[in-house]
């Protein structure tokens, strides 16, 4: 299935373009408007639950002979204990590293056989297996899913390889304007609260990392009863039932209760406000961010939120329209709302060279503040929608869009049906929903803003345009903690 | 984000077609249609009615290799100002038609192609085959967008190659791997050749390369057949095929006649960098499947030989990739890795050429390449869940191969591969004459005399004509 924009919003635009069309002189100098709408149909889900309490969800479509599978435990880096951040990402991706039945290359082998993919790893709020594969070899695939999942052996040789990658793969990050802006965004937003860490550890918490603690995150966390197996692709729901029963049926759930985390996302306010610059002489170009709390994915709010988003984001959104095309600032810039169990972020983003990382900090912030108290034409509006609706229905033209969209309803708890109410939910929100949201949720005097490049180049503007600027020396950066700075003599 | 150039994809896994039956799995056949207008424009269209949209895409037979002498970069920088005014749209207007209504827009600038396309609500498709046209017929320009998108061009040069640590490694592979062919500027070029770039420089682009006869229009999705050929006929068919020559990039690159070694230095490299390149033969030759088949058997996947044996056993890099970048006129053949941070770039190279010995001395194992196989035919079948992967399909095989039947027939010729044909070609194109050898270091380790260092900043200096 690609586009589902629904037939009244083809209609509405319809009409617009009748308007252009009308002012016309000749029929060449004005785009031709567009016919009548075709009809659109949507992927329909089947679930069922396993006595186990294992979630399936089978979304059959039949365009190509391929499926994508999912299993979705719903616990993420949001569970990595304080000083040992990047345990749930190295628990998630240990698993394809050997089980006790076959070796990490035997794994690799036997999933590649197929002409599959396999990955692994922990995000916030889940951690997933997926695989890809022709719909014929999805039974094999599944079947290496389940062992994965359920016999890791997490041997110490492969802690130690898979440690060393890590540890490289973070000095790149650590080199990296963009990358650095990300993690350090993390802590300034949600301090020393469990989404405030990295999620793939650093170069301080992953060798303190014991075969132990990942032992413990996996037998705490991956149980049928808090897990999800999505099915997307060329197969019946039947089948995929049948599956899921055959390679997961068995599958016992511990004897102890799962645990419960609460979160609590500290609020973004005007007094706790950071301006940061992390000065990397070494920085081709700087990256700047925007970032504060924002909500969470069940918020009465949602679409309000991503509406909001929408005005700002995106080739035509407000940032990139004054940053990009009006001023030529930056090869892109954009935002996203980054909605979780708990509140999560709001965060806009753009890179620029480094003489112009102050401009560029303002112009991001006054897009913020505008949204609250400037003008929302409906026409804007409308074609933000538009474009807000072209995506979603985008992003589920592959199998593995499919998944990943009821995936993430299914973890999150929200009802598989608000797919078909999405395109109405997001109608029918109003530009007051938009500016109210802006206002309530959206300040931007208490949104922080971090700026990594070579501070020489914009530190003196930036410092014209706020007070109290932090500057931290990359090499004096600290991500285990909120005040993001090594102490004195650690270095 | 917009705009994207292909830079830095490996053509790995490029794809071509899937179509025949391949083991348990029945391979849709692509159905087209061709037509070619009196003014030389060819029209392929594939009707797919799973989606109540459709994707245009417009291939333009003009690449990187075209960039004008001195203005490495352009042929990318003129498909930004694409999306800028024409006779009768003002700047943007195209994302108006395209994004507004809830479709989407992009372009690429290949060595060999430069290539348009969007997706649209299916009703849309007579406005947006106007809107293909005009750009065709009739593109105009500002000084005012034109500085603006060059600014927003020299971003793109930061974001890709000065702010990623290895932004600097890739880029130099096409300078210094290339002799005589033009392929060895960058297609994101140099700041000081894009900023030497003019408006007059764009109309003469336009005048030279946009024209019908060196266009290619493709339309897959949901319309009525008989309805596109009239709206074609409307919009395209009145587009004038110009007298003036089409000129085409003539020179062969030479075969090499030894090794040679390159130093590159940079300020910012956590991870060092070891790659090789060897001349190959282009994307029409006989011998590039078997050559995609070899990278295939290499680098894709952690069961792959690289990977095993450079990150897994020996522990010696993060990555290893082989690839075979077989673009229209020739091809190299690549291997890249990173170094793990404290092991030294001499025992990787020892460790691929070690690898690429192994390659030649003895056949692939049928598993092996049974295992390729399936990986290759997987991947196009997600290539072709879209329909602007599978017009992206189309256009490759009409345009760079020439002939689209081959988006039918390439599958067949990547699975007649044996394992013969593959340690043949390792045997003569991997070879010690052939190999030119790059090292990414960081600054601190340039020698201090560097009297006659044969490097400079690749980055830096840029790579002009």
């Amino acid at each position: 299935m690609r586009n589902k924009a629904s037939n009244w919003i083809l209609a509405m635009l319809v009409l617009a373009l009748c308007a252009m069309s009308s002012a016309a002189q000749t029929a060449q100098a004005t785009p031709p408007p567009p016919t009548a709408p075709h009809s659109t149909v949507f992927p329909k889900p089947v679930e069922k639950n396993l006595p186990n309490g294992l979630r399936v969800i089978v979304i059959p479509r039949t365009e190509m002979p391929l499926v994508t599978a999912q299993l979705l435990i719903k616990s993420g880096g949001e569970v990595d204990p304080t000083d040992l951040s990047g345990a749930a990402d190295m628990t998630a991706s240990l698993l394809t590293r050997g089980t006790s039945t076959k070796s990490a290359t035997q794994i690799a082998e036997a999933i590649e056989a197929l002409g599959g993919t396999l990955n692994a790893g922990a995000g916030w709020d889940a951690s997933t297996i997926t695989t890809n594969v022709m719909s014929p070899r999805i039974g094999q695939a599944l079947e290496i899913i389940a062992d994965v999942a359920r016999n890791p052996s997490f041997k110490d040789e492969e802690i130690e390889r898979l440690r060393r990658q890590t540890l490289n793969g973070l000095r790149s990050a650590m080199a990296t304007p963009g990358s650095i802006a990300r993690f350090v965004a993390a802590r300034v937003v949600f301090r020393d609260s469990p989404y405030g860490h990295s999620l793939s550890g650093t170069p301080e918490s992953l060798p303190r990392l014991k075969r132990d603690d990942i032992v413990k995150i996996h037998s705490m966390y991956y149980r049928p009863d808090n897990a999800i197996l999505v099915i997307g692709g060329d197969i019946t729901a039947a089948n995929g039932f049948e599956l899921a029963q055959k390679y997961f049926g068995d599958w016992q759930n511990p004897t102890v209760a799962l645990p419960k985390l609460q979160i609590t996302t500290p609020e973004s306010t005007a007094s706790g406000r950071r301006i940061l610059v992390i000065d990397q002489p070494a920085a081709g170009q700087t990256a700047v961010l925007a970032v504060r709390t924002a909500i969470n994915r069940d918020s009465p709010d949602y679409f309000r939120g991503i509406v909001a988003n929408a005005i700002l984001s995106g080739y035509s959104g407000r940032l990139n329209w004054e940053i990009r095309v009006k001023r030529g600032l930056s090869y892109g810039a954009g935002s996203s709302l980054d909605t979780r169990r708990s509140a999560g972020s709001f965060m806009a983003s753009a890179q620029t060279k480094n003489v112009s990382g102050a401009e560029v900090a303002s112009l991001t912030l006054a897009e913020i503040s505008k949204l609250a108290t400037g003008e929302l034409l409906d026409s804007e509006l409308s074609t933000r929608k538009a474009s807000l609706l072209g995506g979603f229905a985008r992003s589920m033209e592959t199998t593995g869009g499919v998944v990943g969209q009821f995936g993430s309803l299914a973890m999150y708890g929200v009802p598989l049906d608000e797919i078909n109410r999405y395109i109405a939910s997001v109608q029918a929100i109003k530009a007051a929903d938009v500016k109210g949201f802006a206002a309530s949720r959206l300040n931007a005097d208490s949104t922080s803003v971090v700026i990594v490049g070579n501070a020489k180049d914009f530190l003196p503007d930036l410092q014209k345009r706020f007070s109290n600027v932090e500057v931290i020396s990359v090499a004096d950066l600290d991500l285990n903690s909120a005040s993001l700075k090594k102490t004195v003599g650690k270095n | 984000m917009k705009r994207l150039t292909l830079l830095f994809i490996s053509s790995v896994f490029i794809t071509a077609a899937v179509c025949a039956a391949y083991g348990q799995t029945k391979m849709p056949q692509m159905k087209f249609r061709e037509r070619t207008l009196p003014n030389g424009l060819r029209v392929l269209s594939v009707i797919d009615k799973s989606s109540p949209t459709v994707t245009i895409n417009v291939w333009y037979h003009v690449g990187s290799k075209d960039d004008p002498d001195h203005r490495s970069g352009f042929a990318h920088l003129f498909e930004h100002i694409m999306f800028k005014s024409t006779k009768n749209m003002k700047a943007e207007m195209m994302d108006r038609l395209t994004e507004d209504v809830g479709g989407n827009n992009n372009a690429t600038t290949q060595d060999d192609a430069t290539i348009y396309y969007e997706t649209i609500p299916a009703n849309y498709l007579e406005t947006l085959l106007w809107a293909e046209a005009e750009r065709l017929a009739s593109l105009t320009v500002d000084d005012e967008n034109f500085k603006s998108e060059r600014a927003v061009v020299e971003e793109e040069f930061r974001q890709s190659i000065l702010a990623p640590p290895n932004g600097r490694f890739f880029y130099a592979m096409d300078v210094r791997s290339w002799n005589a062919h033009p392929y060895k500027r960058p297609g994101i070029g140099s700041i000081e050749d894009l900023d030497a770039a003019t408006v007059e420089d764009v109309i003469k682009f336009h005048n030279t390369y946009y024209r019908p006869d060196n266009a290619t229009l493709i339309v897959v999705g949901d319309f009525d057949q008989k309805q596109l050929d009239t709206w074609v006929d409307k919009y395209f068919v009145p587009i004038p095929k110009p007298n003036l020559p089409l000129p085409r990039v003539n020179v062969t690159e030479p075969a090499r006649t030894g090794e040679k070694r390159f130093m590159e230095y940079a300020p910012n490299v956590p991870l060092k960098g070891v790659a090789f390149t060897y001349l190959v033969p282009s994307s029409k030759s006989d011998d590039a499947a078997a050559l995609r088949m070899a990278s295939t058997i290499l680098s894709q996947g952690r069961s792959s030989r690289l990977y095993q044996s450079l990150v897994y056993q020996q522990q010696l890099t993060t990555t290893a990739t082989a690839g075979a970048d077989l673009r229209e006129d020739a091809g190299m053949f690549t291997f890249t890795a990173l170094t793990v941070n404290g092991k030294k770039p001499e025992d990787v190279e020892a460790a691929l050429r070690a690898e690429i010995k192994k390659l030649q001395d003895a056949p692939v194992s049928a598993a092996e390449l049974e295992k390729a196989k399936n990986q290759i035919v997987t991947g196009q079948l997600r290539q072709r869940e879209t329909s602007l992967g599978k017009s992206n399909a189309l256009g490759r095989a009409a345009v760079l191969l020439g002939d689209p039947n081959r988006v039918n027939t390439e599958l067949d010729r990547l699975q007649s591969v044996t394992a013969a044909d593959i340690q043949r070609v390792a045997q003569k194109y991997l070879t010690d004459n052939n190999r030119y050898v790059i090292y990414y270091l960081p600054e601190s380790e340039r020698p201090k005399t560097s009297g006659n260092n044969p490097s400079t900043d690749a980055a830096k200096g840029g790579a002009s004509k």
